[in-house]
């Protein structure tokens, strides 16, 4: 090494080059994409964990011989996967050279519109899922001795112990009513993080830009 | 951020950022992305400056901080996923400089840890070792050693005596 580091350091900001300043502007191009990549890998993960638990609860079903409602309910499950799976390549569609706030804006556009949707969706989801585990778990050949057991305490109505059927019921039908607002809390739970950095993204172009 | 803000507080100051950020960066794009978030952070922090210190010494510590920050996220990135955005960019060119020691410098600096680097970088820079440690956030008494550790172990890559 023949200059001391301290003399490479000196001299070699004495070329004009090395400091020239880099323009400010697309500030947001990256993390843009990195936060939609983020959410879609989540969104991603999310399709499988609902494929394989569905898969899962059938198996499950078959075993303590309810396999029709673990049947209905994997068909379900499938059905609101294949639908998210769809709704994901909307994401595709949004024009990515656009700039970095309309691009966020569209993509924050899609989230609310997709939320809107899913809880329309899960207005009917929701029932089915819960009337065919209480149907299915009810009827199932595991529960024959507890529901032999009940029908000797209390008269049963289509071989359902009907206050526990009106209860149930009227969770099924709760739960539709709050479709909406479940599902957007479960979107919460679930890509809490990524919206608030998209949200927290959103805000400061929009200071940016004032 | 205005562009008053940006000409009066940030731009004086641009030469502290560009070289702190060129030896956290390997590729021009990252240098131009860690600059932008550097400048993005001063103006986000601005009101969290309560003149205890210079200003200059202020850009140094959150441009450090900044820096440090980014490159231990991409380095979690690139753990994290092969795929990712931010981690599939090795088809980027290298920055490279004109002046050929100043180049080979960075590229030796590059190879030290985010600490040494910033300790290095303010030496370079002719801070005392008091600024340093206020910079850092160490205590002073150290940070002759370290210096000197840092400089032997940059000879050594420089020469070619470490990979």
């Amino acid at each position: 090494m023949e200059k001391s580091i301290e003399t490479m350091w000196k001299e070699g900001f004495l070329n004009s080059d090395v400091l020239i300043v880099p323009k400010v502007n697309n500030l947001y191009d990256k993390k843009s994409l990195y936060i939609m990549t983020k959410f879609k890998k989540m969104f991603l993960k999310n399709i499988r964990g609902i494929v394989i638990g569905s898969i899962l609860l059938c198996i499950g079903s078959y075993i303590i011989g309810a396999i029709l409602a673990g049947s209905i309910v994997l068909i379900m499950m499938l059905y609101v996967a294949y639908t998210a799976y769809n709704e994901m390549k909307g994401l595709e569609k949004i024009d990515k050279g656009q700039s970095s706030y309309l691009f966020l804006k569209s993509f924050k556009d899609w989230i609310e519109r997709s939320i809107d949707r899913y809880g329309r969706m899960y207005r009917f989801v929701y029932p089915i899922l819960i009337l065919t585990f209480y149907f299915g778990i009810w009827f199932s050949s595991s529960f024959e001795g507890m529901r032999e057991r009940v029908g000797e305490h209390s008269d049963l109505f289509l071989g359902l112990h009907p206050g526990t059927t009106i209860l149930v019921l009227s969770f099924a039908i709760l739960m539709s009513i709050f479709s909406k607002v479940i599902h957007r809390k479960d979107v919460k739970i679930i890509y809490g993080g990524i919206v608030n950095k998209l949200d927290s993204a959103l805000t400061e172009m929009e200071e940016l830009r004032d | 951020m205005n562009n008053d803000f940006y000409s009066s507080s940030i731009l004086p100051y641009a030469a502290i950022i560009i070289k702190i950020c060129r030896a956290y960066t390997d590729t021009q794009e990252d240098f131009e992305d860690y600059y932008q978030e550097v400048c993005l952070q001063i103006w986000k922090s601005r009101n969290n400056f309560n003149g205890q210190s210079e200003w200059s010494t202020w850009v140094y510590r959150l441009s450090l901080n900044v820096n440090m920050t980014l490159l231990k996220k991409r380095k979690n990135n690139q753990k994290d996923s092969s795929s990712d955005l931010l981690a599939g960019e090795a088809t980027e060119e290298p920055q490279a400089f004109a002046d050929e020691s100043l180049d080979k410098l960075y590229r030796a600096i590059r190879q030290l840890s985010e600490v040494d680097r910033a300790v290095i970088l303010l030496y370079l820079e002719e801070k005392s070792y008091q600024e340093i440690a206020d910079i850092i956030g160490t205590n002073s008494n150290n940070i002759g050693v370290r210096i000197k550790r840092i400089k032997e172990r940059l000879k050594k890559i420089l020469d070619g005596k470490v990979n």
